[in-house]
């Protein structure tokens, strides 16, 4: 990884890193939970820009804020104070219903102990989410599955699939809303090494075909892959850093 | 307070709805017991209290010479024996003549047996003979009291009577002429006690009634051997205190008590029981880690058990603690209630120790059983296996390869088929908590259901008359009768007690007299078919049967006081209330006495005023007595009223526990599964997708349920029939077409309802906390 600039503004970093046009921008956004004396600040005023296209890797360590800050941008979760945009949408003010809209149009989730529904095979863990948001093609399933290399396991249930396997299942279903964010967090964290590495590089080609994906972990290796890399520490960034030039996930070991 | 205890109430209160659910079933359930054991308890009390106060006799024998019969009885060890004389002479009461009943006591003093409790005027004066104490149920009626007068039919024309006093009869707590006639039209019978010399003059009788009282506590022994001796003495027929007509009534329906209290509190605790299994379970599953941790620190097995147990025993104790309070408050509102309506002179109200502790026990023992299959498997986790949180998933099963292939099924359908295997426990629980409600629904409408046919076939298809005249004899015709405007038809019938005697016993019961192409009286025999009367020979109600054991061409008594005839028994009837005999007039007026009267049947028009043909027939002169044979529907839709109230309770209680299992399943459903309901909702599925695809899997296990729901309920119901079936009734299970899809219809709509919380549930889940969580 080389990081080149540690303190640029949005706009110019977005030009740096070749993509222009904001995907995600947010201003003083704060998050707080509890109330009173046991009130927590997880995020401190985040002012934060992310281009269409990028790979950002949200680092930190436990309880730094960085999935708090993953969770408002994909809109399952809300600020305390602060404005968030995405696709040009606001969706800091937007109720329950709309914010359910929001995350069908434009946004796929990947998560750490991959949620699939166990009585459900391959296949239908990814037709699911089409049938219950209506949006995505279900004759496009096993297409979903045969890139991310599932091609002959999709009649397989989760119980019959290795943690990367399933992790896979994951990505596609992720994908099959078609969403122009895709957000991983700590895609690796419940895999060995090569299946770690495996699922990078599915990330990476994803991101490569136009998709901006952010994925959160305390993982600095996993960083490497990315071409931005935003550390957060106490609720607030306390790096902001462009890599020109990525490592491949199959050299990236932890 | 000891940390365990605080972690168990800490527990408890987290899962605070689902506790209160599998509290409320736990509390039904014992406030049921309670309540309807208590009622049995009381009223059997209150019955036995009105019974000794008044020296109910033990034993009541008809026919020969009474006094003697009387004196044999104290001979055979009866503790005390009076002769009276008892006859059933027409009345006229305000306008209404009706055929009553006239019973001798002594003036001045009360019986010794059987005797009346003064609630409105006097006991008769000494020496008096135009005073009459009347039955509550007839002064009610006709609502005349002390001061009042009414006329009695005496063999030289009609006496006039004054009415000392209004009392209550042991023998007509129900108001039941025999057992015939359990469900009588109220302006056709009332009951009148006159001074003993009073009745010999008007009927110029000798007693023709020994009455005995057996000593506290004698045997069955004791009580043969002086019915014996009062047969041996002359009796044509020892009635017993259970055969009696109000005594065997009211017995029917605290029979119904005592097996409400055993079946019903059973249903509610086992649902209860099921829940508490349900939930428990998913407790220990969440908390494996902190048993394994909890027992790699050195927590021995049998307390890790214990405390797991406790959390059972709480749950019952709350809610057996709730439904002691409410049993012991139902059970005094049932018992006042009852007694008031039937107008039980006592009313024991008592809350029995034993059953209070019983009620706490069967709740707390419910939540332990419930609690101790997790509680166990908890015990047996070993630390290492509890500390690893990520289970082992089992590959799937041949139902969910098979539902994998049923592409034609959209996704979120497969999702709900498979759901049915996925959690086993929890798919049995929501079905048990569906076949429970069911049975409890069934039972109590079927017991409804069934009455109400029986009492429409009787009163559609059997009794066709509209209503019975008695003249005095010749001295109004038939035709007379047929010309009164709005009666259709009329026939001669003849009506009499008789004592049908077999070789293995007696039965005193009415022998009806028909033509024999009647119109007035539909003869149906045990296979449905219709059956002619016989020109000799007699149809006979089909308890008969079993009572006498005797068989169609079998010969039997008939016994009178006119004398015995024999006569063949042609064939059995299927009729639902009482078991009478039937015969041709020319045979009937062969074996019954002459009464001075003439009998006929009346049917009326379309549409006829009933009211108004009372009035007119009655004003005839001749005419003694009428009974409206339809005015029994009112009596038995004021009887149904207190069945009608049983029935709603039911209902709601029935659906009350379907609610409350389902909504306990169901809620565990969405806890176990909050990170795929999560998973769903941050892609973006509204909220009503997924909680109709959760909705569905519930509402798969409940359908799936009700079809042996419905069978068992149907079973249930016919079983808890059959226990009424005596002489007094002949129920068959009978439904009305709407009553299976009915009550399948009201689970759906309980285990529909039961989707509100749950939808709640999903709607309060927390994506961003849960997404990130390991599946437990």
């Amino acid at each position: 990884m080389t990081p080149t600039t540690t303190d640029a503004q949005p706009d110019e970093r977005a030009e740096r890193s070749g993509h222009t046009e904001p995907s995600v921008r947010t201003r003083g956004l704060t998050r707080i939970f509890g109330e009173g004396d046991a009130a927590v600040e997880a995020l401190k005023g985040i002012d934060l820009e992310i281009a269409s296209g990028e790979l950002v890797v949200i680092l930190g360590p436990s309880g730094s804020g960085k999935t708090t800050l993953c969770n408002i941008i994909g809109g399952i979760d809300r600020a305390s104070d602060g404005t968030v945009e995405v696709a040009g949408e606001d969706i800091s003010t937007e109720d329950p219903g709309r914010l359910s809209d929001f995350r069908r149009d434009h946004v796929g989730f990947i998560f750490q102990f991959f949620n699939l529904i166990p009585t459900l095979t391959a296949r239908e863990n990814v037709e699911v989410i089409i049938e219950m948001t209506g949006r995505g093609d279900k004759g496009r399933v096993p297409e979903l599955l045969e890139a991310v290399g599932l091609g002959d396991r999709v009649d397989n249930f989760p119980a019959q699939l290795s943690g990367g396997q399933q992790q896979r299942v994951a990505v596609a279903r992720a994908l099959a809303t078609d969403p122009e964010l895709l957000f991983a967090d700590e895609p690796t964290g419940a895999l060995d090494l090569p299946t770690g590495q495996q699922i990078l590089a599915l990330l990476q080609d994803l991101n490569a075909q136009g998709r901006t994906v952010i994925i959160v972990t305390h993982n600095s290796s996993v960083a490497q892959i990315a071409n931005r890399v935003l550390t957060l520490v106490d609720g607030r960034i306390e790096s902001d850093e462009t890599n020109t030039s990525p490592a491949a996930a199959a050299d990236v070991t932890w | 307070m000891q940390a365990r205890t605080h972690k168990t109430l800490r527990d408890l209160t987290r899962q605070k709805a689902q506790v209160i659910a599998v509290a409320v079933t736990i509390a039904l359930g014992v406030m049921m017991y309670i309540a309807t054991a208590g009622a049995y308890q009381n009223l059997s009390a209150s019955y036995d209290a009105t019974y000794d106060r008044l020296a109910f006799a033990d034993l009541v024998a008809s026919g020969g010479d009474a006094q003697a019969v009387a004196q044999a009885a104290l001979d055979a060890g009866a503790s005390e024996a009076i002769s009276r004389t008892q006859v059933d002479p027409p009345l006229l009461i305000e306008d209404t003549k009706l055929l009553g009943r006239v019973i001798s006591v002594p003036s001045g003093e009360h019986p010794s047996i059987d005797d009346v409790d003064v609630i409105d005027g006097d006991y008769l004066e000494d020496g008096v003979t135009d005073q009459v104490l009347l039955e509550r149920h007839a002064a009610e009626t006709f609502a005349i009291g002390p001061g009042d007068t009414l006329e009695v039919f005496a063999a030289d024309g009609w006496a006039t009577v004054t009415i000392a006093g209004v009392v209550d009869s042991p023998e007509y707590l129900w108001p039941a002429r025999s057992r015939q006639d359990i469900l009588g039209d109220p302006h056709a019978f009332a009951v009148v006690f006159a001074p003993e010399d009073a009745v010999a003059a008007w009927f110029a009788a000798d007693p023709n009634q020994a009455l005995a009282l057996l000593p506290n506590g004698a045997s069955d022994a004791t009580r043969d051997q002086v019915s014996d001796a009062m047969e041996a003495a002359g009796a044509s027929s020892v009635m017993t205190q259970e055969e009696q007509p109000s005594n065997a009534t009211l017995s029917e329906d605290l029979q119904g008590f005592d097996q409400m209290s055993k079946a019903f509190p059973a249903l509610f605790l086992i649902a209860a029981g099921v829940a508490a299994w349900v939930l428990l379970t998913r407790r220990i599953l969440q908390e494996k880690p902190v048993i394994g941790t909890l027992m790699a620190a050195g927590a021995r097995r049998g307390r890790v058990l214990r405390h797991y147990l406790g959390q059972g025993l709480w749950i019952g104790l709350i809610g057996s603690a709730l439904g002691v309070v409410l049993g012991v408050l139902a059970n005094s509102a049932i018992t006042t209630a009852y007694t008031g309506f039937i107008g039980v002179p006592d009313t024991v109200i008592q809350n029995y120790p034993w059953m209070i502790v019983a009620g706490l026990s069967f709740g707390a023992v419910v939540g332990a059983l419930g609690a101790l299959g997790p509680s166990v498997t908890a015990s047996r986790t070993a630390p290492a296996a509890a500390m690893r949180t990520q289970g082992t998933a089992k590959p799937p099963g041949a139902w969910s390869a098979f539902v994998a292939r049923q592409t034609w099924l959209p996704t979120s359908g497969r999702m709900a088929l498979r759901d049915l295997v996925r959690s086993k426990r929890r798919t049995f629980a929501t079905m048990l908590g569906t076949v429970l409600a069911l049975i409890m629904v069934l039972t109590s409408v079927g017991m409804l259901t069934s009455i109400m046919q029986a009492i429409d076939i009787q009163y559609e298809e059997i009794n066709l008359e509209d209503a019975t005249v008695v003249t005095q004899r010749d001295t109004v015709g038939a035709d007379a009768l047929a010309e009164v405007d709005g009666v259709a038809a009329v026939e001669t019938t003849h009506l009499g007690q008789v004592t049908v005697v077999g070789q293995n016993g007696s039965y005193a019961t009415a022998l009806h007299g028909f033509e024999p192409d009647t119109r007035m009286h539909g003869f149906v025999g045990l296979d449905g078919s219709r059956v002619e009367l016989p020109a000799e020979g007699i149809l006979a109600g089909q308890a008969l049967r079993d009572l006498l054991d005797v068989e169609a061409g079998d010969t039997v008594t008939l016994h009178t006081e006119a004398g015995d005839s024999d006569v063949t028994i042609a064939a059995f009837l299927d009729e639902p209330i009482g078991t009478a005999v039937y015969a041709t007039n020319a045979t009937a007026a062969s074996a019954l006495p002459d009464a001075g009267v003439d009998t006929f049947a009346l049917a009326f028009d379309e549409g006829a005023d009933r009211d108004g043909l009372r009035s007119t027939v009655t004003q005839i002169d001749g005419v003694v007595a009428y009974q409206d044979s339809r005015a029994i529907i009112a009596t038995i839709d004021e009887y149904l009223g207190l069945f009608w109230v049983f029935i709603g309770v039911m209902i709601v209680l029935g659906t009350v526990l379907a609610l409350a299992v389902m909504y306990v399943t169901m809620a565990v459903n969405v806890v176990e599964r909050t990170g795929e309901l999560a998973t769903l909702r941050a892609a973006g599925a509204p909220l009503r997708r997924v909680a109709g695809a959760i909705a569905t899997e519930n509402m798969l296990a409940t359908i799936v349920a009700i079809p042996v729901g419905l069978v068992l309920g149907v079973w249930s119901a016919s079983a808890f029939l059959q226990t009424f079936n005596d002489d007094l009734f002949t129920l068959e299970l009978r439904w009305a077409w709407w009553t299976l899809p009915a009550a399948a219809l009201g689970v759906v709509l309980a285990a529909l309802i039961s989707q509100w919380p749950a939808s709640r549930q999903i709607r309060k889940v927390d994506i961003a906390t849960v997404v990130r969580e390991r599946a437990a």
